[in-house]
C-alpha cells in the first residue's frame, strides 16, 4: 500500500517534470539565460582581446541566435522592400543586417564590464509579448532597456529592442527608407556592407 | 525695479505651489496602501505601450511618422553642427572633464535641475499634473536645504522623490498642439516647432532669467549648463553616428520617439535630469 502511494506519488512527479520540459518556456524563461550566457562570454577572461575578438563573437552570436529572431528583424526592417526582393537577396540582407546588430548591440554590450540585469515585469498580447529590464551598470544610472518578442518558428524571441521610447528597429527602419528612396536595394547594401568594415578594427574588451 | 516685479512672481509661484503640495500630500495619502500596485500598473502601461507598436504594418506612417518638408535645409544645419561638435564642443568638452571630477560635475548638474524646477511646476501645474507638481515642490525645498543649495539629490536618495520633467513643449503637446515641421537648428540641435516654442516660452519661467539681466550672461550659463550635460553624457552623439547609417535620420527617428514618449507618458523612461 505504502509503496503502491510512493510509486504513485513519483509517477506524477515524473509527468509534472514531463510536462515542464514539455511547454515551451516563456519570454521571460528564454531571455534570461540568452543574456546571462552573452554577458558571462563578454566577461570571460580567457576570450578576452582584439586577437579573440572573431571567436568570441561567433560564440555570442550562436548564443544570441536562441533568444533573437534575426530572420523576423530583417524582415521587419524591410517593410514593404522584403516582399520586392527574391530569395537570395533576402539571405543575403539578412546576413548583413544580422552583422550589423552584432556589431551595434554586441559592441555596447561589451562597452559595459560588470553589468546586472533586473527583470522587471512580463505582458503577452497574442504572438507579441514585452519584458522590461534595468541595466545596471557600477557607476552610472539604471538604463531601462525593454525587449519585444515574437512566438514564431517554434517560440519566443526578440524582435526589436526599445530603450527609453526609442526603438532599435524603428531607427534603422527609418534610415534604410530614407537609403532605398535614393539608392534602391543595391545602394543600401553596399552602405551596410561600408559600415560593417567600420567596426573591424575596433574592440572594447 | 524690474527684478523686484520677478521677484514678486517667484514668489506668487511659490504659494501656488505650496497649495498644490497640500493637495498631493492628500493625493498621496489616500494611495499609500497601494504603492506596489502602483508600481505594478506603471510597469504594465509601458509594457502596452510597447506592445502598441506597428512595426508589423506594412506602411506606418500615420501618427509615428514625421514631418519634415525642409530636409535638405535641415540636413545642411546638421552638418553644421556636426562640424561645431568636433571641432568646438568636443575639445572643450574634454578640458572640462578633465578639469573637474564626475562627482562635481553631477553636483552642478543638481544644481542646474534645481534651479530650473520652476519651469517643471509651472508646466505640471498647466498640465494638470497636481500631484506631480508637488513632487517637483518638495523635491525644490528638500534639494534646496538639506541638498545644500542644490548641488545634492537627497530628494531622490533619502525620499525616493523622483524627477517630473515637464517642459512647454509637453504641454503643447498635451493640450492637443500638434509637433508642427520637424527643425534642425544651429548649435540648438533637433528640435519641432512646437518643441522650439516651449523652449522659448519655458525661458520666461526659468528664475536665471531673472536673476541674470544680461541676455549675454543668461546664454553663457545655458552654454555652460548644456556642455555640463555633455560631460555627463559623453558617448550618446558620438554613438549615434557610429551605430547608423544615415545620422541624420537617425537623430530626427530618436528624438521624434523619444519627445513622443515624454510627452505621452514618461513612465517608459528613467527620471533622471543629468541624463541627455
Amino acid at each position: 500500500m505504502n509503496m503502491l502511494r510512493s510509486l504513485s506519488t513519483s509517477l506524477l512527479l515524473i509527468f509534472l517534470c514531463g510536462f515542464t520540459v514539455l511547454a515551451s518556456p516563456g519570454p521571460t524563461e528564454v531571455l534570461k539565460p540568452t543574456l546571462q550566457e552573452m554577458i558571462d562570454v563578454i566577461g570571460d577572461p580567457a576570450l578576452a582581446g582584439i586577437e579573440q575578438k572573431a571567436s568570441r563573437r561567433k560564440k555570442i552570436m550562436n548564443i544570441a541566435a536562441k533568444g533573437f529572431n534575426f530572420a523576423e528583424m530583417s524582415k521587419l526592417v524591410l517593410g514593404r522592400t522584403w516582399k520586392k526582393i527574391d530569395q537570395q537577396q533576402r539571405t543575403d540582407f539578412e546576413q548583413l543586417f544580422t552583422k550589423l546588430l552584432q556589431n551595434a548591440y554586441v559592441g555596447k554590450l561589451e562597452g559595459y564590464a560588470g553589468q546586472k540585469i533586473e527583470y522587471k515585469a512580463e505582458r503577452i498580447k497574442g504572438k507579441k509579448a514585452a519584458v522590461s529590464t534595468l541595466l545596471k551598470n557600477p557607476g552610472s544610472p539604471p538604463l531601462p532597456v525593454n525587449y519585444l518578442m515574437i512566438n514564431a518558428d517554434g517560440g519566443w524571441r526578440v524582435y526589436d529592442i526599445n530603450i527609453e521610447g526609442v526603438s532599435l528597429l524603428r531607427n534603422y527602419r527609418e534610415q534604410f527608407r530614407s537609403i532605398l528612396r535614393k539608392d534602391k536595394f543595391e545602394g543600401l547594401i553596399k552602405v551596410i556592407e561600408e559600415k560593417n568594415e567600420s567596426f573591424e578594427n575596433e574592440d572594447f574588451r | 525695479m524690474k527684478t523686484r516685479n520677478y521677484h514678486i512672481i517667484f514668489i506668487l509661484l511659490l504659494f501656488v505651489g505650496f497649495s498644490c503640495f497640500g493637495c498631493a500630500r492628500q493625493d498621496n495619502s489616500n494611495s499609500a496602501p497601494g504603492t506596489v500596485t502602483e508600481v505594478q500598473e506603471e510597469s504594465d502601461d509601458v509594457l502596452d505601450m510597447l506592445l502598441s507598436d506597428d512595426l508589423f504594418d506594412d506602411d506606418f506612417t500615420s501618427d509615428r511618422g514625421y514631418h519634415d518638408p525642409w530636409e535638405p535645409l535641415n540636413r545642411v544645419v546638421f552638418e553644421f553642427n556636426d562640424t561645431l561638435y568636433y571641432w568646438v564642443l568636443n575639445p572643450l568638452n574634454k578640458a572640462y572633464t578633465a578639469a573637474l571630477p564626475w562627482d562635481l560635475r553631477y553636483s552642478i548638474g543638481n544644481f542646474v535641475n534645481n534651479i530650473a524646477a520652476p519651469v517643471r511646476l509651472v508646466n505640471n501645474l498647466l498640465q494638470w499634473k497636481i500631484a506631480d507638481a508637488g513632487v517637483v515642490l518638495s523635491r525644490f525645498l528638500i534639494n534646496s536645504t538639506l541638498g545644500v543649495y542644490g548641488f545634492g539629490d537627497p530628494a531622490l536618495m533619502e525620499f525616493g522623490l523622483e524627477p517630473k520633467p515637464e517642459d512647454f513643449g509637453q504641454t503643447l503637446g498635451v493640450w492637443g498642439v500638434g509637433e508642427g515641421i520637424y527643425l534642425c537648428l544651429p548649435v540648438l540641435g533637433p528640435l519641432t516647432v512646437r518643441g522650439t516654442a516651449g523652449f522659448a516660452a519655458d525661458a520666461f519661467a526659468h528664475p536665471m532669467v531673472y536673476f541674470i539681466d544680461s541676455l549675454w550672461v543668461s546664454g553663457e550659463y545655458y552654454a555652460l549648463s548644456r556642455v555640463n550635460l555633455l560631460s555627463l553624457n559623453p558617448d550618446v552623439y558620438e554613438e549615434l553616428k557610429k551605430y547608423s547609417l544615415d545620422p541624420y535620420v537617425s537623430m530626427r527617428q530618436a528624438y521624434l520617439d523619444y519627445r513622443r514618449t515624454l510627452t505621452n507618458d514618461n513612465v517608459l523612461l528613467q527620471r533622471s535630469d543629468n541624463r541627455l
